[in-house]
């Protein structure tokens, strides 16, 4: 292991693609996951309004 | 005369929605902050180099899906002892958050591990034990999702988020315990005093509140959405019952 992290000393800036990467898929796992919660939300709403509109009629109906 | 009935959108947290955006504005710019303080005040780790910042999105993550797995704990107990669906709707969104947590700890943690012990992944003490904390809380939310009942499924997983607590104090102390090539706690009572520069630790401690206060954004948006499927589920049924 010793060997590993003297190899990566000499190079610090090699591993910018790994930080990148890191950071990169914590942001779109993060918004990604609030992004489905949020259009989930929007799309059950639209469908309870619609439902909600069909219910009106009957007891218009009615 | 002015209408006084309640205009709320189908699903909203009551009161909570001003909260809850005023949450994120104070998350958005605490992360930005956060960000700042990582690439541009954090030193450069003299062995690690830059791979090191990671550290900054790393532990925190954890440590918050440690917290996650705890408040289903306390709220799986309370449901069980309560039978409020209140508990179930908290442990329920914090479990769903904690899974996001532990999946980004164990991939970011894969990602640091390549350039720093030359492998992806290892089937060391610590990563093994989180790896089977992940598996637990999947298997968490497929009981829910696969109970006959809403109610059974909230009983069967109020257990599965009493027991599954179980692995996580053994993941914190599976560095300690077995020879591990992971990293010793930085945090916890197993934290060696010296193991990190003063900067270092403070935008560690930064980083961890900006955590908090994610973390709390997603489980109320969590939260509201379980009473949208709720108010859903309500009005299906009344539709039903019509005969539509």
């Amino acid at each position: 292991m010793l060997d590993f992290i003297l190899l990566s000393s000499h190079l610090p800036s090699s591993n910018l693609p790994y930080l990148f990467a890191a950071f990169a898929v914590s942001w779109v796992v993060l918004f990604g996951y609030l992004f489905y919660v949020n259009r989930r939300q929007h799309e059950m709403r639209k469908e309870i309004a619609r439902l909600q509109r069909v219910l009106d009629e009957d007891q218009s109906d009615e | 005369m002015a209408n006084t009935q309640s205009m709320e959108r189908p699903g909203s947290l009551g009161g909570l929605p001003t909260l809850k955006t005023s949450l994120a504005v104070i998350t958005g710019v605490m992360m930005l902050i956060d960000l700042y303080l990582i690439f541009m005040v954090a030193p450069t780790d003299s062995v690690l180099g830059h791979v090191q910042r990671v550290f900054y999105f790393h532990v925190p993550i954890a440590i918050m899906s440690f917290l996650a797995f705890f408040v289903v704990f306390i709220a799986s107990l309370m449901y069980l002892i309560k039978r409020s669906p209140k508990w179930d709707a908290v442990a329920h969104a914090s479990a769903e958050v904690g899974v996001v947590f532990v999946t980004l700890a164990l991939i970011t943690g894969i990602i640091w591990a390549r350039p720093i012990w030359n492998t992806w992944w290892t089937w060391e003490p610590r990563l093994t034990t989180t790896m089977i904390l992940w598996l637990i809380y999947v298997a968490y939310l497929m009981v829910r999702s696969y109970a006959p009942t809403q109610a059974k499924g909230a009983i069967y997983a109020a257990v599965v988020g009493i027991v599954g607590f179980v692995d996580v104090p053994i993941v914190y102390y599976s560095v300690v315990w077995w020879r591990s090539i992971h990293p010793s706690p930085v945090v916890g009572p197993f934290a060696q005093s010296d193991s990190l520069d003063g900067t270092m630790a403070l935008i560690l401690l930064y980083s961890f509140i900006t955590f908090v206060f994610f973390f709390a954004y997603m489980v109320m948006e969590r939260m509201e959405l379980r009473k949208t499927e709720e108010a859903l589920g309500h009005v299906r049924f009344t539709l039903r019952r019509k005969g539509r």
